[in-house]
């Protein structure tokens, strides 16, 4: 599942020139995007306007201008689509006298779900409490209470799910089974759009990134598709070889490449705008002079460094 | 019954708050008893004032009320759990009115037996006097129930806003300023008692039983339809 | 937009760390101690109470209360004035219109909400947000650290009791034909009500910072205070009324909203209108100051001993 066409349909959710200002503080600044099925991420630094916009999203904040609609309809100001949406914010406080159970039954009544009760042990089966649902929250941990909250997200069965920095506090376990869980919920044909400002997250989940820096879209799509998109900025390819100098001398020549960095320590990094060229030439090049690679690993080829590309600026 | 009206009657009723209210609300019946042994027993306007509008209409009805509205909603904002209700797919209405309700159920009884007590020992066992006071207290406690339930939706310092109410408004200003009697809840469910037992309390000029209870009804409605707008224009934490 | 060359020159498993000069460097100033740690605490407290630092609708509450206060030492000079102009100078004593000795009678529920509504600010929410082992892994005692905040208080309290009464005096003295004269022969008064207000600021701070400390949400808090003065007033009216007799002067001095009005009374030789029926006066002022003393010192070192205990 990627950032493919999905055809004729409408995006499930549309922002559209959306902005929020308190005061004179501008927290999101005229971003515009679609969602489509799938996993879409959410990044950016803190204060970059991430939570804001989700609220916006979710219709529990309103616009100071640009509108947000989910299946073609306004989001704000309209409850009954929340029976197909679910949320989860990034406050952690829960009724704490409530047991586990109760919590997560009460959501689903609220939210219209019909037989509950399986419906119930269905989402906590998934968050995997069962042992601790008739415990009350309060002497859950920090992490079962994020989980126990997920359930509730998802006992109503919503075909779009809203989560504010999901991960937080979460231990690698539990990062394994949830990144397992919302794959297999988006692969069912579900929306997901989550927020993070943990890049390897948002790395290993999303399919479609959405970039937010001071408030404003930085960049959208797939961040290899970002990648090359920034293509101002040359590659950093880093080399290991036997002879390094003789190497650089070679590959300078190269059409494909913009510069060669040699490191005290006998690596060269290469810079490149066509690293597909350079894939083909580096291997041919070192052939006929005879150096053995024992190493070629792009160097940028991660959200980080776009990241940080963008964020710099 | 709404899985919102039990949720509140659960959030409001904590062992020490109950305490506290069961309390608050005995005061006046000892007071009561006390006036009636002292020598020179009160008339019935000294009683009036001093007991049932200052004190109980004006002060612990409301303080009560309060304290308990609170809970309803601006505990829920200021812990940021209101979203667990407001994204769910019902009428704002059904948010609102079931907390308002909750408030109520839970003030209710308390004030309603102070009220019925205070009176049946001062009056000596009335019956018209005794309901009439009753009746008058519970209108009350409806009224400030949900001025105080959109307040604590509209303001973060809800608490602070609400005691300066009870404190300068109900207990100063709505003394002395007749003008600012039409906009005292205390002053209200004065008048509903005035009217249901005019022989007994039938010595103040107060606004008929008819207009008291119309304008009680307006300003309650008006406070509930005040609370469901608020849900639904405000920005949920 | 300028290119930048990234130097990503170490994988992590290559070689051992290395920390780059990016800037960071460490505090080599002068490290002050506990007693800038009071102070800035106190300055902090001084801060929250008026609702400086946190946007518009935080400053309503407590410059409401204060601008009401002031309201009403000003309403008694302009009243004061027009009596002397009416019936010539003097009048307004002779009337026995309101004047200094009775004014922190008259305000004293005022002052009394105002305590049950700020002074939670400045404690309650600490303990509830978890701050409060912020302050105290510093070089901060627990008690430091409410000293502080009370004292914070007081000096708000103090600023919000005085201003009327200068107010008051201000306008006494210009209304008077001669305000020299007026000024010598009432200059006294001063220092009356500098006392008397410093002995209600004290008290209301006081007890309002107890009861602060024993909850961590404010509301509970400013309801509970304001239940508190509100409703022990006439239940002891009623029932020292009731008993009557020594036993009755006694009850009547648990009327906490009059404690400190008593002393108002002694320090001006005068009698409020609060109190003027209450049987503890009989008690005589002796016993009334000492009551006092003891209505605000045990609070203090109870609030004093619930916060030395605490630990980050």
């Amino acid at each position: 599942m990627s950032d493919s066409m999905n055809g004729t349909s409408q995006p499930v959710i549309r922002v559209d020139g959306v902005s929020r200002w308190f005061g004179s503080v501008v927290a999101v600044s005229d971003v515009t995007f679609d969602v489509s099925p799938g996993i879409t991420g959410l990044l950016g630094p803190n204060g970059a306007g991430k939570t804001t916009l989700l609220r916006m999203m979710t219709g529990l904040a309103a616009t100071s201008s640009g509108t947000v609609t989910v299946f073609g309809q306004p989001v704000r100001d309209n409850p009954p689509l929340y029976r197909r949406l679910g949320v989860m914010s990034e406050h952690e406080t829960v009724y704490g006298f409530m047991k586990g159970r109760e919590f997560v039954r009460m959501m689903g009544h609220l939210r219209g779900v019909e037989d509950l009760e399986n419906a119930v042990d269905r989402a906590i089966a998934l968050v995997d409490l069962a042992e601790v649902q008739h415990r009350p929250m309060d002497t859950y941990s920090r992490g079962m209470r994020q989980r126990m909250r997920l359930a509730a997200t998802l006992v109503h069965d919503p075909e779009i799910l809203i989560l504010d920095e999901p991960l937080n506090g979460a231990d690698p376990r539990q990062r394994v089974h949830f990144t397992r869980l919302l794959r297999q919920l988006a692969a069912a044909g579900r929306t997901i759009v989550l927020s993070s400002h943990i890049l390897e997250e948002v790395e290993q989940l999303a399919d479609t990134v959405l970039l937010i820096v001071n408030g404003k879209l930085a960049a959208s799509g797939g961040f290899r598709a970002i990648r090359a998109a920034l293509n101002e900025r040359p590659y950093h390819v880093r080399v290991v070889c036997d002879s390094p100098r003789q190497l650089a001398a070679a590959v300078v020549e190269l059409d494909s490449v913009d510069a060669v960095h040699v490191d005290p320590d006998g690596a060269i990094v290469i810079l490149s705008r066509n690293v597909l060229a350079l894939q083909i030439e580096l291997p041919r090049l070192a052939q006929s002079a005879s150096i053995r690679l024992r190493r070629v690993e792009p160097l940028d080829d991660s959200l980080e460094s776009v990241f940080g590309y963008l964020v710099e600026q | 019954m709404s899985p919102v009206y039990r949720l509140a009657l659960r959030q409001l009723s904590s062992r020490w708050r109950l305490t506290i209210m069961a309390v608050l609300a005995a005061m006046p019946v000892i007071i009561a008893v006390l006036m009636l042994r002292s020598k020179e027993a009160p008339t019935v306007d000294e009683f009036e004032s001093a007991i049932l509008s200052a004190m109980l209409a004006g002060s612990i009805a409301p303080l009560v009320v309060l304290a308990i509205a609170a809970a309803a909603f601006a505990n829920e904002v200021e812990d940021r759990t209101l979203a667990n209700l407001t994204l769910a797919p019902i009428a704002r209405w059904k948010i609102a009115v079931p907390k308002l309700l909750a408030t109520i159920t839970i003030a209710a009884p308390f004030i309603a037996l102070s009220a019925f007590a205070t009176s049946y020992v001062a009056f000596l066992g009335d019956s018209t006097a005794t309901a009439a006071v009753t009746v008058s207290a519970l209108v009350g406690v409806a009224l400030y129930a949900s001025a105080f339930v959109w307040l604590g939706l509209v303001s973060t310092q809800a608490i602070g806003i609400g005691l300066l109410y009870i404190v300068l408004w109900e207990g100063f200003f709505s003394g002395f300023v007749s003008g600012v009697r039409l906009l005292s809840i205390r002053h209200y469910a004065i008048a509903v008692m005035h009217g249901l037992d005019e022989r007994r309390f039938a010595v103040h000029d107060h606004v008929s039983l008819a207009v008291a209870v119309t304008l009680s009804a307006l300003v309650f409605a008006g406070f509930v339809v005040l609370s469901i707008r608020r849900l639904r224009r405000m920005d949920v934490p | 937009m300028t290119a930048q060359t990234i130097t990503h020159d170490e994988s992590p498993s290559a070689r051992g760390g290395t920390v780059f000069d990016t800037g960071y460097r460490s505090y080599t100033g002068r490290r002050e101690g506990r007693g800038r740690a009071r102070r800035a605490i106190f300055k902090d407290g001084l801060r929250t109470a008026l609702g400086f630092g946190r946007g518009g609708r935080a400053k309503v509450l407590p410059w409401l209360f204060i601008a009401v206060l002031s309201v009403i030492g000003l309403v008694f000079a302009i009243v004061a004035g027009a009596a002397d102009r009416l019936g010539g100078p003097g009048t307004a004593e002779r009337v026995n219109l309101p004047s200094h000795a009775d004014y922190y009678g008259i305000a004293s529920i005022i002052v009394f909400v105002f305590a049950a509504v700020v002074a939670p600010e400045l404690l309650c929410p600490d303990r509830r947000n978890g701050t409060i082992s912020l302050y105290l892994v510093r070089p901060l005692t627990g008690s430091d650290y409410v000293m502080s905040r009370w004292g914070a208080f007081l000096a708000v309290m103090l600023a919000a009791l005085w201003l009327p009464q200068v107010i008051l005096f201000f306008g006494l003295s210009a209304g008077d034909p001669a305000p020299v004269e007026y000024l010598r022969k009432h200059w006294l008064d001063i220092p009356r009500f500098l006392a008397a207000g410093a002995a209600m600021a004290a008290y209301a701070t006081t007890l309002a910072m107890l009861v602060a400390s024993f909850t961590t949400r404010r509301a509970y808090a400013s309801v509970f205070l304001v239940g508190l003065f509100i409703i022990t007033t006439p239940f002891t009216v009623g029932v020292a009324d009731e008993i009557g007799g020594t036993a009755g002067q006694w009850i009547s001095m648990f009327n906490l909203t009059n404690v400190p009005v008593h002393v108002n009374d002694v320090i001006f030789g005068d009698v409020s209108e609060v109190t003027e029926e209450a049987p503890a006066r009989a008690l005589g002022p002796a016993v009334l100051v000492a009551w006092y003393f003891v209505c605000t010192l045990v609070p203090a070192g109870l609030l004093w001993w619930r916060y030395r205990r605490l630990t980050p």
